[in-house]
């Protein structure tokens, strides 16, 4: 068997290698393929951006979206917390409510500002009264409203910080929901201009095709190049936009670190690629799906 | 029917050989609604060399896309191979098309491609390795006097030899039928002679050849079966 097959590998002159259509074999890479892969590799790029800021996003909220609280103050000597602690507690998605004492917030105070030498009592006699909001899952437009009503009836004020904070922590998980969608929409055109790609192959090899199809080729056997091809520039591209994201994690790195966050660029390899040969292999088949030669029995 | 043949023994003994081909009143319209052919009956036994004749436009290449399914008949009976080519599955017209070698006027070559992957391409797609390809395609080349062309590229080739290679890569898969549409059209008559050598050869190995042709000098030196069309419909038989 090795005999025979050196022996046709001498057959065959140098420089010069067949390439038989049809089934497993690849086309020829030219111009086209050379520019899908270009536009392919930025639009996944773009979407590797993406979801590396999502990345970042949820590393940043993750650090303190589950101490969210809401503090309101309540002037010290109104004599009023105990009117004000029901009203809140009857805001809607308001699930907890605690009161914390002047003495707790006091202590509090002095080991965030490193015990600077303050005193205690002087303190006490200066804090307002502290009320802490533990909110539920299920966050109404009005919640902060709510509770900003509820407080300024008692003469109280909310930290408008933390209200800040919580909606950031709202606009985040609403913005997962965006990223998604535009993956689909990239993911979409990626595939239409792999398919236009391959359909200008295609034009440039209808005679081939058509003379497949009168021997008697398959479908698969006429299409499978072209899907090899398509899910072959699609991961192509997701891979090379993969290595593009590395220099954007470098650049950023000491930034992100200031936030306790660590970008994993790792995370995204897998899916740009997949992700890429998947829509290539798509596009591939949009292309092919119209391509029918005069002779094609039906 | 009446069949008369003066062409060599083994061509015209038809009534004891399985039908190859069997028509019963054969209509083929076109979606434009022209009629390509109607009424046709005919019978070719396994075998045979036929020529289909006739004016331009009179049906024969129609006949011919029938009989490998790129036209299906749009009344009538049309069996080619025992399959029943109006309500054949397209599994059973592919299945035909690779034991079929067709062979165009224009001969329909890839020239992007050189003669090896040319003649090799039918039995690539009945999924030949490339390791039993290369001994398959040269002796069809060496047949037809070619076999040194093997890596060249078919605009390096005269009108002729690309003729050639055309018919080498229509016997490759040694079909049992080889269906030729004027293969001689664009060639000189000494160059179309010499293919039609190679035809009759084919012939004479039990291969059944049909072929369309406006060149009825040829008969005289290669005799065979002629079947006449005249407007779409069949006007007789030599």
């Amino acid at each position: 068997m090795a005999d025979a097959v050196s022996r046709i590998e001498q057959d065959i002159p140098e420089q010069l290698h067949p390439r038989l259509p049809g089934g497993f074999h690849l086309p020829p890479f030219g111009i086209h393929q050379f520019l899908a892969l270009i536009i392919v590799c930025v639009s996944l790029w773009a979407l590797g951006v993406l979801w590396l800021g999502m990345q970042a996003a949820g590393q940043w909220v993750g650090s303190w979206q589950q101490d969210i609280h809401i503090h309101v103050y309540l002037p010290a000597g109104s004599g009023r917390g105990d009117e004000l602690k029901m009203a809140l507690q009857a805001v809607p998605n308001v699930t907890g409510v605690r009161e914390i004492s002047a003495e707790e917030a006091a202590s509090w105070m002095r080991s965030w500002l490193n015990d600077v030498g303050l005193s205690n009592k002087d303190m006490v006699s200066r804090l307002p009264l502290t009320f802490e909001l533990s909110l539920g899952e299920d966050e109404s437009g009005f919640l902060f409203a709510d509770i900003r009503d509820a407080a300024e009836r008692f003469g109280a004020r909310v930290n408008e910080e933390e209200v800040n904070l919580a909606r950031v922590h709202h606009w985040l998980s609403q913005l997962g929901y965006l990223a998604w969608f535009a993956s689909l929409v990239l993911a979409l055109a990626m595939a239409l201009i792999i398919s236009n790609t391959l359909r200008m192959t295609l034009l440039a090899r209808a005679d081939e095709v058509h003379l497949m199809r009168l021997l008697g080729a398959r479908e698969w056997f006429v299409r499978m190049p072209f899907i090899l091809e398509g899910a072959l520039i699609g991961a192509g591209a997701g891979f090379l936009g993969w290595l593009l994201l590395w220099p954007l994690v470098w650049g950023t790195y000491d930034w992100f670190s200031l936030l306790h966050v660590a970008l994993n660029a790792w995370l995204l390899l897998f899916p740009l690629a997949c992700g890429g040969a998947l829509v290539g292999a798509l596009g591939a088949v949009i292309a092919t799906a119209r391509i029918v030669s005069n002779d094609t029995p039906t | 029917m009446v069949t008369l043949c003066p062409a060599p023994a083994n061509l015209c003994s038809m009534s004891n050989r399985q039908s190859l081909i069997e028509m019963q009143q054969v209509m083929l319209r076109y979606a434009t609604g022209k009629t390509a052919l109607s009424g046709i009956t005919l019978d070719i036994p396994q075998g045979q060399f036929v020529y289909l004749t006739g004016e331009s436009g009179a049906g024969k290449s129609s006949l011919l896309r029938m009989f490998y399914g790129g036209v299906r008949p749009s009344s009538g009976l049309l069996k080619v191979k025992g399959t029943d080519m109006r309500e054949a599955a397209e599994t059973g017209i592919r299945e035909l098309r690779r034991h079929t070698g067709i062979i165009f006027q224009d001969h329909r070559l890839l020239f992007s491609r050189t003669v090896f992957e040319n003649v090799a391409l039918p039995l690539r797609v009945q999924g030949w390795k490339t390791d039993r390809l290369i001994p398959r395609v040269r002796k069809v080349l060496e047949y037809v006097g070619l076999a040194d062309r093997l890596w060249s590229y078919p605009e390096a080739l005269s009108g002729g030899e690309q003729q050639r290679i055309a018919i080498a890569r229509a016997m490759t898969a040694n079909p049992a039928i080889i269906l030729a549409d004027e293969p001689t059209g664009n060639l000189d008559i000494e160059t179309a002679r010499r293919v039609l050598d190679y035809l009759m050869g084919l012939n004479q190995q039990g291969t059944t050849v049909i072929m369309a042709t406006h060149d009825l000098h040829l008969l005289e030196s290669h005799p065979g079966r002629v079947v006449q069309l005249h407007a779409g419909t069949l006007a007789g038989e030599n």
